[in-house]
């Protein structure tokens, strides 16, 4: 296996996470959320100023505890919980649609703008580094076959997200999240709390999604505000509708296809000498036309929300006809 | 007391040029309901005719025309290829909200295709700064400050004296009981779009020479300062817009001396999250509210 | 017709004192008291604008009222949010039809059972165990019957939003079958509808009330008003004018002026 095709699987399992965590958000809940990526970066951060030493002149960062890997996971995404559930109580108590969306924009702008300018947090835009091979050595791996085990472990981790979103997907809690999607008033008038009900599935999804970061920081051992800009996330989105908002296997299905967009148009798409950033920008305006034409022309992606279908017990065949 | 006057007179420049910005964007929301995030590229396209027409024809008033008439078309093309198609197929204004921040990321992408991504400086002769009152303001600045007046002045002449200013009217109040009385409401959201493509785009030109340089993202970041502008002077609300903007634009100016310019965008969020939430229906009207209501 | 209930020692489902709500200057609902029976069906009527649909948010949490009190089993219910109300056992539904249109006819009628501690997260996550399951069957075969009961056993795998008017009425009734509350507030359920659906309505509406349910509904078609209820409230300028029996309100002058004069000139 190439070195090539483990980098293409590690990044896609973690980038399948991310996008099933969005999911919950954004295809069960209905609400467009813009501060997703925020959670992300928290759970990245967090990890890393958890397992690497402590800040050493010029760096500054805060922490910095040499705690093993997996305790460190476990408390970013408690840290990533923590933020979306500040964020979540104040914009999901009163808004909706576009203001709700204009909200979370700028949730994740401050904390965009806090990462990269507030040094002492997280060494500004220098950004923090030094997370190398986590649990390797107690495995004694070495560069190469550790590759190989972040892939498995992230491969796997997806597929036990993947398990856990399908249990969520078809139980009552996520059924209601579906009410408040479909009409929140109804929703309100057949006894949901549509406040707290909209903030677990929010709280929930921010933590998958700081999970995603938490295994992100592992695969790049390093993490800085260059990483996310908040406006690339749009690929996440882009993702989840063309794969098909609330259905967890259009979801995977759309990380399929928005990950061979990008690595693969950046592969073939030709170098233009001198203008190193033209491929990116291409890659770009491709992912922006996919978002737009999907939205107009197949809103509900390419594997529609399935619905159960009822087939027992049989009906009488008097049954009325309406 | 000094340096806070000196402060207050570099605030309407940056006031002016967020009023022109915010008042396009919500003549927008006005006609169609929608947040436009691809507003921001207006003011980008802007900038670079501007430039482009500058280089070749070494004028200022040219490079504002071309500026002006660059976002009235690229607004005009917005509206016919994305937002009016989506509006007719009865999207909701969230899903158009989305599908304009698409279309945002293609236009920055397609700017970094054929400008590439670097900054381009952009720099007029401000003139000698002079004393004005208490205000230190350059000749520059005054032109800035006097244009956009002006522009307002001539906007309000257009929305409250003429018959195109009279079916904007009643479209941006409701769209289906103008559609009723013959109004075709499409063509009248075209147009508007095309006038406040204009002005955006002069506010693209005057905040490139007041910035001093610019790049294919730029138009996006002031679009968040203006958002904060025109939700807190009420989407939608043209007039209310303008105050907004000019406070926006002094709280931002002594946040950003008194403060660090660095965290200015935060500030704006921060400042648009609180209105959101105390009057989200903006400053200037009293409405309270549920979810529900 | 019996007198109405002041007389039965039941106490009555529903009971309004002084309820009051403006928007800026204008008052929607003005000082509006009335009682609505138990064990019956109560009519809400008055032209447009006489605060009906205001009177019902009100009482359903979806407004706040400015002052005024809700009695519903013996509890004060202004301040209370929607889904406390829902719970307490008042259900109301809306003007236009609230289906979920996403989720299935079946799916609607399932999710219209609040069910305590079944929607918490981590239940949906380890729950499901036998007893879930249990309930989980009863209350798909409980739904599988109601939809029957309204004729819309064929209809039960179509998504709710691809329905016609009539037979989203027909749904939310089931839902409300479904949901079992003590009184259902019916928002103009004749509202774009065929009227030949009017007299499945109808049944419908007296086995609400033979399952326990008492019912309040607003309508504007008078004639099934006078077919299905049996004490009418009369609401014009946000406050109530008549009350009784639709027969003794068809000469009170009051009524006549306010609103069925309308009626009767076209």
């Amino acid at each position: 296996m190439s070195a090539y095709l483990v980098s293409v699987l590690t990044e896609g399992a973690i980038f399948g996470i991310m996008a099933l965590g969005l999911n919950v958000i954004w295809g069960w809940s209905g609400d467009f959320d813009l501060a997703y990526y925020g959670y992300i970066a928290v759970g990245a951060y967090m990890t890393l100023v958890l397992t690497i030493g402590p800040a050493v002149a010029p760096a500054q960062y805060i922490l910095g505890l040499t705690l093993p890997y997996p305790l460190a996971v476990v408390i970013a995404v408690l840290c990533s919980m923590a933020v979306s559930l500040v964020v979540g109580s104040i914009a999901l108590r009163h808004l909706r649609g576009i203001y709700f969306s204009i909200v979370t924009l700028g949730a994740v702008y401050v904390m965009y703008v806090l990462a990269g300018q507030y040094v002492p947090l997280f060494d500004g835009y220098n950004g923090l580094s030094g997370l190398f091979d986590p649990m390797g050595d107690w495995f004694g791996l070495d560069y190469q076959s550790y590759q190989y085990f972040l892939m498995g472990l992230c491969l796997v981790l997806f597929v036990l997200v993947f398990l856990f979103m399908w249990r969520i997907s078809g139980s009552r809690f996520g059924m209601a999240l579906r009410t408040l999607r479909e009409d929140e008033r109804a929703a309100a008038a057949f006894g949901r709390d549509i406040y707290r009900l909209k903030l677990k599935g929010y709280v929930l999804g921010a933590g998958v999604g700081g999970f995603a970061g938490a295994l992100f920081v592992a695969y790049l051992s390093a993490f800085n505000p260059s990483a996310w800009s908040p406006v690339e996330i749009i690929v996440l989105y882009a993702a989840v509708l063309v794969g098909g908002r609330g259905n967890i296997w259009g979801v995977a299905l759309g990380v399929f296809i928005m990950g061979l967009i990008v690595q693969e148009s950046t592969r073939f798409l030709p170098e233009v000498p001198g203008h190193p950033q033209i491929v990116l920008a291409l890659r770009g305006v491709i992912i922006g036309l996919v978002l737009v034409l999907f939205l107009r022309f197949r809103p509900q992606g390419l594997l529609p929300e399935r619905r159960y279908v009822d087939a027992q017990p049989k009906l009488e065949p008097d049954a009325r006809p309406v | 007391m000094n340096e806070a006057l000196l402060t207050l007179g570099f605030a309407l420049v940056t006031a002016s040029i967020l009023a022109l910005s915010a008042v396009a964007f919500t003549l927008q929301y006005a006609v169609t309901n929608v947040a436009n995030v691809s507003h921001g590229e207006i003011l980008t396209v802007g900038a670079y005719a501007a430039y482009l027409v500058h280089q070749r024809t070494g004028s200022a008033v040219a490079a504002a025309i071309g500026a002006a008439l660059a976002g009235g078309f690229a607004a005009l093309a917005m509206h016919s290829a994305v937002i009016g198609p989506f509006i007719r197929f009865g999207a909701t204004p969230t899903i158009i909200f989305i599908a304009t921040l698409g279309m945002s990321f293609v236009i920055q992408n397609t700017l970094v295709i054929f400008f590439g991504a670097a900054n381009v400086a952009y720099t007029l002769d401000p003139g000698a700064p002079m004393h004005l009152g208490p205000f230190l303001l350059t000749p520059l600045d005054l032109q800035i400050i006097a244009s956009a007046i002006a522009i307002t002045f001539v906007l309000y002449l257009i929305i409250s004296r003429t018959k195109f200013g009279k079916a904007l009217r009643a479209v941006s109040q409701n769209r289906e009981l103008a559609r009723v009385t013959g109004i075709n409401a499409t063509r009248v959201a075209a147009a508007t779009f095309f006038l406040a493509g204009l002005i955006a785009g002069y506010a693209g030109f005057i905040l490139a020479e007041s910035v001093g340089s610019f790049n294919p993202y730029f138009g996006f970041s002031f679009f968040l300062i203006t958002l904060t502008a025109a939700v807190a002077g009420g989407l939608g609300k043209a007039f209310g817009t303008m105050i907004g903007a000019v406070l926006v634009g002094i709280i931002l100016e002594f946040a950003g001396g008194y403060i660090s310019a660095s965290y200015n965008l935060a500030f704006a969020f921060a400042l648009l999250a609180i209105v959101i939430l105390v009057r989200p229906r903006g400053l200037f009207t009293n409405a309270r509210r549920t979810v529900f209501e | 017709m019996n007198a109405p209930s002041k007389t039965l020692d039941r106490p009555p489902a529903l009971a309004v004192r002084g309820l009051t709500k403006h928007f800026g200057g204008v008052y929607a609902v003005e000082d509006c008291s009335f009682e609505a029976p138990a064990g019956q069906v109560t009519g809400l009527i008055g032209p447009n604008g006489a605060g009906k649909s205001t009177a019902i948010d009100l009482i359903s949490g979806f407004k706040l009222p400015d002052t005024g009190t809700v009695i519903f089993k013996d509890r004060a219910l202004e301040g209370l949010p929607p889904h406390v109300i829902s719970r307490l056992g008042l259900i109301r539904t809306f003007q236009a039809p609230r289906e979920w249109p996403g989720l299935t006819v079946l799916e609607n009628v399932v999710m219209a059972r609040w069910d305590a501690g079944r929607e918490g997260f981590l239940r949906g996550l380890v729950g499901l165990g036998l007893t879930q399951r249990g309930t989980a069957a009863d209350e798909l075969v409980r739904a599988r019957e109601i939809l029957d009961e309204f004729g819309l056993a064929k209809l039960r795998n179509e998504r709710a939003g691809n329905l016609s008017g009539g037979q989203k009425r027909l749904v939310e009734f089931a839902r409300i079958r479904m949901a079992q509350p003590e009184l259902v507030i019916l928002d103009e359920p004749m509202g774009g509808v065929n009227p030949v659906l009017g007299e499945r309505m109808a049944v419908a509406i007296e086995a609400f009330i033979a399952s326990g349910t008492s019912v309040i509904v607003v309508e504007h078609n008078l004639p099934f008003i006078e077919r299905v209820t049996q004490h009418v409230i009369v609401m014009a300028q946000g406050t109530v004018i008549a009350e009784g029996p639709f027969e003794t309100l068809r000469s009170n002058r009051d009524v006549i002026d306010a609103y069925l004069g309308e009626v009767v000139k076209q």
